[in-house]
């Protein structure tokens, strides 16, 4: 996990470092939902962009191809799921299987979209701190009801934190019994087991350190509130967003 | 002047067995002390009780004349504690945001808590680590970011778990370095290990601790006679009745 490293936040001074974290989640929001309704036109330019904008952030595209190879791999599932089971012209045919005109420009519109969502995703990742999404995230919580959000946000700040070390703990549990030949048992229960519970039994032991941890730096949920920033720029490029995504869904 | 004060500490676990029995000890501001002693003498237990993350069974501990018991809060903010496993003291998603934990939990204005983690990270050398995610740094960085986090909260009291264990040669002297600033800043430290060999000649005083009992208090080139006795190894210069050498030389 330690060399997943364009999946991150990436220090910078372009446009989207500066926006308020509050703004880009708003943004994440209201462009998902745009390119889950874009049609080809409109996805040409969303892609265009993130990807004019993943450039400015300086991420390497074959790094990121590199990366994103396992969810590449989904989104040929996905395509071919499509292809093979949407009805329409069949322009191939083997046995009972057949590809259809409309099913491969379904599929290739359905990962296309969600392809655009990841790099818009990125775009927001590797240009908000954590500690911003954080801010972020618990200013969305705060009106609604039930949900402490404070609690949510250093629950979210913390599970950012320990994805790596969990992976970690993982990998060396997987190690350490391949050390011991579990390859040679071929029950996957048998192996399952043998994992999981020193596995669970190490993550639970960090995790009660670190709750110590937390109490020995005075962890309260009393704490400084997250800085926000949001000015002119924001509601202008809120603006600019909306309307580009009218634009968008009325040409697509 | 006394900083801290425990009078006849005892901290007894759920099975029955005394974790530490009847400690009484006093540090004076500004000593460097080390606590020494083989696994499961108590060390970490008692060290736990120094900021309120233990209580005690019986007994009292007083932080700058205020017991710990009745204010543990203001004791975590007095003692600061680097932990022996650095991966899970560290909470924050960035350097930056884990010396921020503390001064945020403090409730401090957002422009301190800035210039805080700033000062800090510029004193343990770490100014342009900021944005670094912690998981991909060194131990011995893991360890100084820890130490930052603890100064953002300035604490007056530095405690360290067995600072040096998984450390390599660099690490440990880097480390060790840091702790002799911190001391000579004014800093009290509070130090446990087993392996009296890298820090001992930096101390003004070795605590030696068997089955939850201090059994020897005092200088540390006095104290250390002997220590073989209580799962403690004597360093070699002292074997020889050389006098104690620093790993920083």
């Amino acid at each position: 996990m330690a060399e997943l490293s364009e999946f991150g936040f990436r220090p910078g001074l372009s446009f989207l470092h500066r926006l308020d974290a509050r703004f880009k989640l708003l943004f994440l929001l209201l462009l998902s939902l745009s390119i889950l309704r874009a049609e080809f036109r409109g996805l040409v330019f969303f892609t265009a962009l993130f990807l004019f904008c993943i450039l400015r952030i300086r991420i390497s595209l074959i790094s990121l191809i590199k990366e994103m190879r396992y969810f590449l791999l989904l989104l040929f599932f996905v395509f071919a799921a499509r292809a093979l089971t949407v009805p329409g012209e069949k322009i191939f045919q083997y046995w009972q299987i057949s590809l259809s005109r409309q099913g491969i420009l379904e599929g290739c519109l359905v990962c296309w979209r969600l392809f655009a969502v990841v790099l818009l995703g990125l775009c927001f990742i590797s240009t908000s701190r954590p500690s911003e999404i954080r801010g972020a995230a618990e200013y969305m919580l705060r009106p609604v009801p039930l949900i402490p959000e404070k609690r949510v946000g250093i629950m979210l700040s913390l599970l950012i934190r320990f994805i790596p070390l969990i992976l970690n703990q993982a990998k060396e549990t997987a190690e350490a019994q391949r050390a011991r030949g579990i390859e040679q048992r071929k029950n996957p229960v048998y192996r399952l087991m043998k994992f999981s519970i020193p596995f669970l039994r190490r993550i639970f032991e960090e995790a009660d350190g670190l709750v110590t941890a937390m109490e020995a730096r005075c962890y309260s949920e009393n704490r400084t509130p997250p800085e926000y920033k949001a000015g002119k720029e924001e509601w202008i490029f809120l603006l600019l967003a909306g309307f580009v995504c009218a634009m968008v869904l009325f040409i697509s | 002047m006394e900083i801290i004060r425990t009078e006849n500490l005892r901290h007894r676990f759920s099975d029955g067995t005394y974790g530490i029995d009847g400690i009484s000890i006093s540090i004076r501001k500004g000593e460097f002390v080390i606590i020494a002693g083989a696994n499961g003498c108590g060390k970490t237990t008692f060290l736990r009780h120094l900021n309120g993350l233990l209580m005690p069974c019986e007994g009292s501990v007083m932080v700058d004349g205020i017991s710990v018991t009745s204010d543990p809060r203001r004791a975590r903010q007095m003692v600061g504690m680097v932990f022996q496993d650095a991966d899970s003291q560290i909470v924050g998603e960035t350097v930056y945001d884990d010396v921020a934990f503390g001064p945020e939990n403090l409730c401090l204005e957002r422009a301190e808590v800035r210039c805080r983690v700033e000062s800090a990270l510029e004193s343990v050398g770490l100014s342009s680590f900021g944005d670094r995610r912690p998981h991909l740094l060194s131990g011995g960085e893991k360890r100084r970011v820890a130490i930052a986090g603890i100064l953002a909260m300035q604490s007056e009291i530095f405690i360290f778990d067995e600072p040096f264990s998984n450390l390599d040669y660099p690490g440990v002297c880097s480390l060790l370095e840091e702790i002799r600033r911190l001391h000579r800043r004014g800093h009290t430290i509070l130090l446990t290990t087993h392996d009296l060999e890298k820090v001992l000649a930096h101390a003004d005083r070795l605590i030696i601790m068997q089955q939850g009992k201090i059994v020897r208090d005092g200088l540390p080139e006095e104290c250390v006679k002997g220590s073989d006795a209580f799962g403690v190894r004597e360093p070699f210069a002292s074997r020889q009745g050389m006098e104690l050498s620093s790993w920083l030389n």
